[in-house]
């Protein structure tokens, strides 16, 4: 499904160069929920934003769904951002003047004219998520987690091969961020899709099948949940204690 | 309704209109402005009257690239700032998919309909403000039949050129986004600070350094160069004024980053506002920048009235008689008797009668002969030019006073200010230009009497030169001087109807303007040459008897009677044009900079808002945060004003002392009037400084109570 390999991306802030990633392997299956942890500045973001390609990598490929990105034009760029990638950011990343309908038909509108079938599958994503009653309400009227549920159900209209996550309980309490994961594991389950997730919050990252630590710009370990959540998240917290303490005694 | 891309487009350009309204009342104004200015400067009524290649003329021309300028910089910020917040939303659908040649034409679409018709819109109200502006003048202030307003159509060149402009940038800024690679870039456009390279904190005394280095530099170039090299300095002298800009930007930058109160004692003291300011540094640098300068360009236009003014009403005021007047002997001009005749029928006497005759002979004197290159040379003539020469009795019966000139020698007439600087006081011949006589001579120093100071002269001479110098001339080398007062208080009508009756009694052959000069028409001639006067740079000094009430006539017409009460009713009148020009020139000044700052006031609320809000859940009390927005409304309407107005002030006064050295009565009571009018500009920057702040706390949600006060 998605394909990582030797991943290099560099910033230059005036003369100074400064390698985010550094060389990063990984691939995640069809259906699998997967998470990206990591300290600040450890490159999850950047990875993440290299996969929906919202920036240009330096070196390295990524393949998703058989397609590498690197070389492609703008067009088909646009093209597979929009039929094969959906995409939840932190702050919703919803459009104002558009009620919450249409801001999760906003993909299919960007494909030319909303069909009928498009329209259902809205209906039937927001039925699914617990936001039917507000899909003629705009984002200013609605709370965080509402805005985040349609947020994700904005991805999955297209039924895209995969869904990108960046921080997506990253503004939520942690009742709306249970909903939220929530809509994934729903999304995992009744559409089959596959997630790909970033974040801090060890608990939403306990309910993935596989989370990656990353560590400047490096994958420190990948962890598989083969417990319950609850063991799953005292694992990942042991590990990234681990990883602050490695910190310290450099 | 079926969602397509178009539909949603205009959804999402609904609920964009508050950006929107801003960019379209800021293209609105700045082409409104230049259309305005272009229409007026181009219109007929300006061109006819202010002198070709005249310094009123230049100083138009130089105040309207300002504006230009201005208003390049301001649409180019508005188009930006349009684009700050319109990039959120291209970003998101960047980001879901939406290629850029999907987005192109709904974005096309919209920045082409919103710079039309804001453009569109702005050149047509240009007209209509123009002619509002001007009707407004006529009726409140001044009307003339120069006065009429005639505009034309080719100003719309300018205003054409500038939509083009307008309309090329906002599709430009489109595409530049749309080309962007970094979609996250795109959608984190609006939050991305634009900090400005930071230069110290020795920039803000440089730059005040700078900007008097440039402007003492600008200013004495020119006769440096004229002492050092004997040829006129050359047109690139004036970039000897550009460290002043360097000057003034490196002001504006550290009233951002640093502002210029004392911190040292409270280092926190406006922090936050100053903070709000420096990340944003780029545009209000640049705003700042382009709002000096329009201030200055609009205060030296209004400068001109009272400097201008001032000498001559209180000229006027000052004369020692109502009327004078003097013409040529062989015209039939009306003399005592019928003068006195004519003030009966209007129930006046008069008094005070005195006259003299006078001759107009050759003077020698020194000239600067243009060499090739811009250099020239100084040669003395001895027959340069025609003036009027009086003998010492001519000059006691005028004036009543005694002055005895010793032979071979002449005075010049000068008024009590001694501010004409046209006398010659370097000739060393006289010559009659009928029998060719020529006497030696030289200047002895000057005499005063207000009535007979011009630009043309006066000069007077021993009983038995004058005498000798008399002899053999024909009347059309002779001329008489009468002048008389009223009894009582004077009548404007019989004024009128006798400065009818005096222009009329004048065949054409005094048709002409005081610069033509007869003897350097006849030395022109000899030399084989035309005489500059009756070619197409003389156009701008023709005078005709059928525009008597022209400005061209009234002030330049060679036998132009001074009738007190004439020229004190008229004044204005007769300058009404060109008065009139630099008022509107002031006006557009003025507008523009408040525009600009009143926009950059408002950006301040749109892109600060978050920070407001975070500031009022710290607890930050309603006058806390009405000071924040106090302190950079006033940063941005306070300190553009007091540098604009300064420094065109301080550049103004050492133009009037370059004048003749050094700053006569008059001269200093016009900076008094200049300086109140300052005041009042300061005071009217003030009000809408108030209201803007105000507007500013209200959309920010802060306490008025506390606010205001």
């Amino acid at each position: 499904m998605l394909y990582v390999k030797d991943l290099h991306k560099s910033y230059e802030v005036g003369k100074v160069r400064y390698e985010v990633l550094k060389g990063v392997d990984f691939h995640v299956a069809q259906g699998e929920f997967v998470a990206v942890m990591g300290p600040s500045g450890s490159g999850k973001t950047t990875l993440l934003n290299c996969i929906s390609c919202y920036i240009p990598f330096d070196s390295g490929s990524i393949t998703v769904g058989g397609s590498k990105l690197a070389g492609q034009s703008e067009d088909n760029l646009a093209r597979i951002r929009n039929t094969k990638l959906g995409f939840v950011f932190q702050d919703f990343m919803l459009l104002d003047g558009l009620t919450i309908r249409e801001n999760i038909l906003i993909p299919r509108i960007i494909q030319g004219e909303v069909k009928p079938d498009g329209e259902e599958l809205a209906d039937k994503l927001t039925d699914l998520f617990g936001i039917g009653h507000i899909l003629n309400k705009y984002p200013a009227e609605i709370s965080g987690g509402e805005k985040q549920r349609a947020a994700v159900a904005r991805s999955l209209i297209n039924n895209p091969m995969i869904l990108l996550a960046d921080e997506p309980t990253g503004n939520l309490d942690s009742k709306s961020s249970r909903a939220v994961i929530e809509t994934f594991i729903e999304a995992r389950n009744k559409m089959s899709a596959t997630v790909f997730m970033v974040t801090h919050d060890s608990f939403a990252a306990s309910f993935c099948d596989r989370v990656i630590l990353l560590k400047d710009g490096m994958i420190y370990r990948q962890l598989e949940k083969t417990g319950n959540q609850g063991e799953f998240q005292d694992q990942l917290l042991e590990v990234i204690r681990e990883m602050s303490e490695l910190e310290v005694s450099l | 309704m079926t969602l397509t891309m178009k539909t949603m487009e205009q959804k999402l350009q609904k609920a964009g209109r508050k950006h929107s309204r801003l960019y379209l009342f800021c293209n609105f104004t700045a082409l409104m402005i230049i259309s305005a200015y272009s229409a007026l400067m181009c219109s007929e009524t300006v061109q006819t009257v202010f002198p070709s290649g005249g310094d009123s003329r230049k100083q138009m021309y130089f105040i309207f690239a300002m504006t230009l300028a201005g208003c390049i910089v301001f649409t180019i910020y508005a188009v930006g700032l349009f684009f700050r917040h319109k990039s959120a939303q291209l970003g998101i659908l960047m980001a879901l998919g939406a290629s850029r040649k999907r987005l192109l034409p709904g974005l096309f679409r919209e920045v082409l309909f919103l710079s039309g018709t804001s453009a569109a819109a702005g050149i047509l109200a240009g007209f209509p403000f123009v002619w509002l502006i001007w009707s407004l003048f006529r009726l409140v202030l001044v009307d003339s039949s120069e006065m009429e307003l005639v505009l034309d159509y080719r100003c719309l060149f300018l205003s054409l050129a500038f939509f083009l402009l307008v309309v090329g940038l906002a599709c430009l800024t489109a595409w530049r986004y749309l080309k962007k690679t970094n979609i996250m870039e795109v959608i984190r456009e609006e939050h991305i600070n634009e900090p400005v390279k930071e230069l110290g904190r020795w920039c803000g005394p440089l730059g005040l350094l700078l900007i008097f280095a440039g402007g003492v530099m600008g200013y004495c170039a020119p006769f440096i160069w004229e002492k050092l090299f004997s040829a006129y300095a050359p047109s690139w002298a004036s970039l000897l004024y550009a460290p002043m800009f360097v000057g003034l930007y490196m002001m504006m930058l550290y009233t951002v980053v640093y502002g210029w109160g004392k911190h040292k004692k409270n280092p926190y003291k406006k922090i936050i506002s100053r903070g709000m300011m420096k990340f944003q540094a780029r545009q209000t640098v640049n705003n700042l920048l382009v709002v000096t300068l329009l201030m200055a360009g609009g205060c030296f236009a209004m400068f001109y009235l009272p400097a201008s003014g001032t000498s001559a009403v209180l000229g006027y005021v000052n004369y020692s008689h109502d009327y004078f007047y003097q013409y040529p002997v062989d015209q039939a001009v009306p003399g005592e008797d019928a003068v006195k005749e004519l003030a009966g029928e209007y129930g006046l006497s008069t008094k005070d009668w005195g006259g003299c005759d006078y001759i107009m002979l050759g003077i020698g004197g020194t000239a600067e002969m243009a060499d090739e290159g811009g250099r020239y040379h100084v040669e003395y003539l001895p027959v340069l030019g025609e003036a009027r020469f009086l003998s010492e009795d001519g000059f006691h019966a005028l004036t009543g006073e005694y002055v005895d000139v010793a032979p071979g020698t002449y005075f010049g007439i000068n008024n009590r200010e001694e501010s004409n600087i046209y006398l010659n006081e370097g000739a060393q011949d006289l010559t009659n230009m009928v029998t060719g006589k020529q006497i030696p001579t030289q200047f002895a120093g000057c005499l005063h009497y207000d009535l007979m100071s011009d630009s043309s002269g006066y000069y007077v001479l021993d009983r038995g030169d004058y005498e000798l110098l008399e002899e053999g001339l024909t009347d059309s080398w002779r001329g008489r001087i009468l002048q008389f007062n009223v009894e009582g208080k004077d009548s404007y009508p019989f004024a009128r109807e006798f400065y009818l009756r005096f222009l009329h009694s004048f065949d054409e052959s005094c048709e002409y303007h005081r610069e033509y000069d007869r003897v350097a028409k006849m030395r022109a001639e000899e030399a084989g040459e035309t005489y500059w006067m009756d070619t197409e740079s003389g156009d701008g000094f023709r005078v005709s008897y059928e525009e008597w009430e022209s400005m061209i006539f009234q002030s330049g017409w060679k036998y132009q009677p001074k009738f007190r009460i004439m020229l004190l009713n008229d004044y204005l009148c007769m300058m009404g044009v060109l008065y009139m020009m630099f008022l509107f020139i002031f006006i557009v000044c003025l507008t523009t900079s408040l525009v600009v700052c009143y926009t950059r006031c408002q950006t301040i609320a749109m892109n600060n808002r978050y920070i407001f809000d975070d500031l009022k859940k710290l607890g930050a009390s309603p006058a806390f945060l009405a000071g924040e927005v106090k302190s950079q409304c006033g940063s941005v309407f306070g300190v553009p004003g007091v540098v604009g107005m300064s420094v065109m002030y301080v550049l103004f006064a050492m133009i009037l002392y370059a004048n003749d050295g050094r700053i006569t009565d008059y001269e200093a009571a016009a900076l008094l009037i200049c300086l109140a009018l300052v005041l009042l500009i300061g005071l009217g920057i003030g009000a809408v400084y108030r209201r803007t702040a105000v507007g500013i706390m209200r959309q920010l949600g802060i306490g008025l109570a506390e606010g205001i006060r």
